[in-house]
């Protein structure tokens, strides 16, 4: 029931920030340089014919009202047609966010399963050889560059050894009844490995030094050393008691991160030629493809207030200290 | 029987600087049913002792030299595994920190079936109806054992611990400073409840605490430490009545007595010694109000008296002493 009460709360909360991330992205598209009008009609027409274009696409009309209008679409889950396909935005787009989601919660899986364990084994080796250099490796692979990691990757399993293929998401000639069917076969995993462990690599060094220092603060505290005390077993101590606690701001971050990884997923889409979101958004900033772009760019922050969500409800759960109330 | 004979126990923490002696030779022996007090002011190494007994020092401190005998068996030599299975099994320890001593992200009640089912391997029903049992025991209501930490009260949780200490019928209890967070009139009522449940099954007790009047009303046995050293040990009436040690003397002074008539409180000057260097001779020389030149730089001396033993090379003339002690001016003057 309190949980119910709070999820409710949560939600206008979300309702409020989504109406304002759309209010923010209708208005960066109309202040930003650059004339959609300019690259989608031909400035070879005559005065009258572009005065013609304009209308239709309601460019001629004051900003307030093309506001409302856009507003007015948005709740249709109309988010007008693309430039460069013809198709509408919501189309191409949905198709290429799957994609990206796919990728980005692969990886980040991978990540933060691994990074939680190895910030929690670092910390309670604490002051070893061991947790000096785990903690170094994840400085320095946090540091390399996705795009770098990516090539290095493919030059060794995709190139040398032929183990993986080179990029894509699927190969060439293969036939899918549907989306689950081609995200379970055999050969879209192959697809995903590189890409997936790329950015897994790059997502890593976060949840792994937050997970060791977050561990380390927690082992100080006195409910360890009574777990000791009653005789817990140190696997149990280390497991129930201390990286449960410890997992908290873990949780928050990893919200930020997906958030993060979804938007920025750009380069490892570029190096892998993974049909994602990243990739999409690049060719219409390049091609001025605005409804596209702005698409994007909503699909993007819906996502990022989406994982918040999950992480608010998370953390309540996790934590029984945060008021539900 | 004897239960816990400690045997010229030393410790030392390793610092950025040197080596800290926290405790330092003491000796200490327990008989099944025995509530020992183990008084002193803050940082003379009460709670080193205790945390050595059960083998839970942090990992700069370590035990040198002496043994810990627990019905036979030598703790410190024991390996990791049989310790652990000793733990609040036979062993349980209250730690001064009560208060922060339970996890926030579990039920209170979860907390205390989990040492149960630890150790004795029963469901989690029997456990919670144990648990619950235990929360009568202290005075908590029985709902409570669903909720958080965070929602219980300072004296509650200190309830909560102590009835946890009690889970496992344990061969002795730890007590360092239990009932810090609670009202006089709670804290007698917990202490007198937690010695009738040890009388039932001849339960010992140590308990930690810089109250001499919690001593006076609980224990049976009494070890004064000051410096890292037992000073003085004995039956408590015997200490308490007739102290022979001139620290424990000033103690006495320090507190109310809860029988006899009012009198000023005398606290004694100074402060304990720094354990990292090293003293020679009496360590509470410095203080002592009755302090000679033969004090510092003689090794000391032991006297042994019916059930114990105290420190001070002036024991011939304790009487006086102990008349001296008692008037308030003798602690005022500059030493």
């Amino acid at each position: 029931m309190r949980l119910a009460k709070y999820l409710f709360k949560r939600l206008i909360i979300v309702f409020i920030t989504l109406f304002i991330l759309v209010s923010i992205v209708f208005l960066m598209f109309r202040v930003i340089p650059g004339d959609p009008v300019s690259m989608f009609i031909d400035s070879g027409l005559d005065a009258e014919s572009q005065q013609l274009m304009m209308k239709l696409y309601g460019l001629d009309k004051p900003i307030p009202e093309q506001y409302i209008i856009y507003m007015k679409n948005l709740f249709r889950g109309d988010l007008g047609n693309s430039f460069t396909y013809g198709k509408s935005v919501v189309e191409v787009i949905s198709e290429r966010f799957l994609n990206t989601l796919v990728l980005t919660l692969t990886s980040l899986m991978i990540a933060f399963t691994l990074g939680i364990k190895t910030g929690s084994f670092l910390a309670w080796h604490r002051n070893s050889k061991i947790d000096l250099v785990g903690t170094i490796l994840a400085l320095i692979v946090r540091c390399a560059p996705v795009f770098w990691t990516g090539m290095i990757l493919l030059s060794i399993f995709a190139f040398k050894l032929e183990w993986l293929p080179l990029g894509g998401m699927t190969s060439v000639g293969q036939n899918f009844t549907g989306f689950w069917d081609k995200i379970l076969s055999l050969d879209f995993l192959k697809h995903l490995i590189l890409p997936a462990i790329t950015s897994a690599l790059y997502s890593m060094a976060t949840p792994t030094l937050l997970m060791r220092t977050s561990m380390l603060e927690v082992i100080k505290e006195d409910y360890i050393e009574l777990a000791y005390a009653k005789g817990i077993p140190e696997k149990k101590v280390r497991r129930r008691h201390a990286m449960r606690t410890a997992l908290l701001p873990v949780v928050t971050i990893f919200a930020v991160q997906a958030g993060l990884a979804i938007g920025g997923s750009v380069l490892v889409e570029t190096v892998f030629r993974w049909p994602g979101m990243g990739r999409e958004i690049v060719l219409a900033v390049s091609s001025r493809d605005y409804p596209m772009a702005q698409g994007a760019f909503l699909f993007i922050g819906f996502a990022t207030i989406v994982f918040n969500l999950i992480a608010d409800v998370l953390y309540a759960y996790l934590d029984p200290r945060v008021s539900l109330g | 029987m004897t239960l816990l004979d400690v045997q010229k126990l030393s410790i030392e923490y390793r610092l950025s600087d040197g080596k800290l002696r926290a405790v330092d030779q003491v000796s200490l022996k327990l008989e099944s049913g025995d509530v020992l007090g183990l008084v002193g002011e803050s940082g003379c190494g009460k709670s080193t002792l205790v945390k050595g007994i059960i083998n839970l020092l942090p990992s700069n401190g370590r035990i040198i030299e002496g043994d810990i005998v627990f019905e036979d068996v030598v703790l410190n030599k024991l390996s990791k595994e049989s310790m652990r299975k000793k733990r609040w099994k036979e062993i349980s320890l209250i730690t001064q920190s009560a208060m922060n001593s339970l996890n926030p992200v579990y039920r209170v009640g979860d907390q205390i079936a989990e040492v149960i089912i630890e150790h004795e391997k029963v469901g989690k029903r029997s456990a919670m109806e144990k648990a619950e049992e235990l929360f009568d025991l202290v005075g908590l209501d029985r709902g409570r054992l669903q909720d958080y930490p965070h929602q219980f009260s300072g004296g509650m949780k200190q309830r909560a611990i102590i009835a946890m200490s009690l889970a496992l019928n344990p061969k002795l209890i730890i007590a360092d400073e239990p009932t810090t967070a609670l009202d006089v009139i709670v804290q007698s009522q917990i202490l007198e409840r937690m010695n009738n449940l040890l009388k039932g099954y001849s339960g010992s007790m140590i308990l930690v605490t810089h109250d001499v009047s919690v001593v006076a009303q609980t224990c049976t046995k009494v070890a004064v430490m000051y410096g890292g050293k037992i000073v003085e040990y004995g039956d408590v009436v015997q200490v308490l009545k007739k102290p022979n040690h001139p620290y424990t003397m000033g103690l006495k002074n320090a507190f109310p007595s809860l029988i006899g008539e009012k009198r000023e409180l005398v606290s004694i000057s100074g402060t304990p010694p720094d354990l990292s260097k090293e003293i020679l001779g009496c360590r509470f020389a410095e203080r002592c109000p009755f302090v000679i030149e033969r004090c510092k730089g003689m090794s000391l001396e032991k006297t042994e008296v019916e059930n114990g033993y105290f420190y001070c090379i002036r024991h011939a003339e304790k009487e006086e002493l102990r008349k001296r002690a008692d008037l308030p001016e003798t602690w005022e003057s500059e030493v």
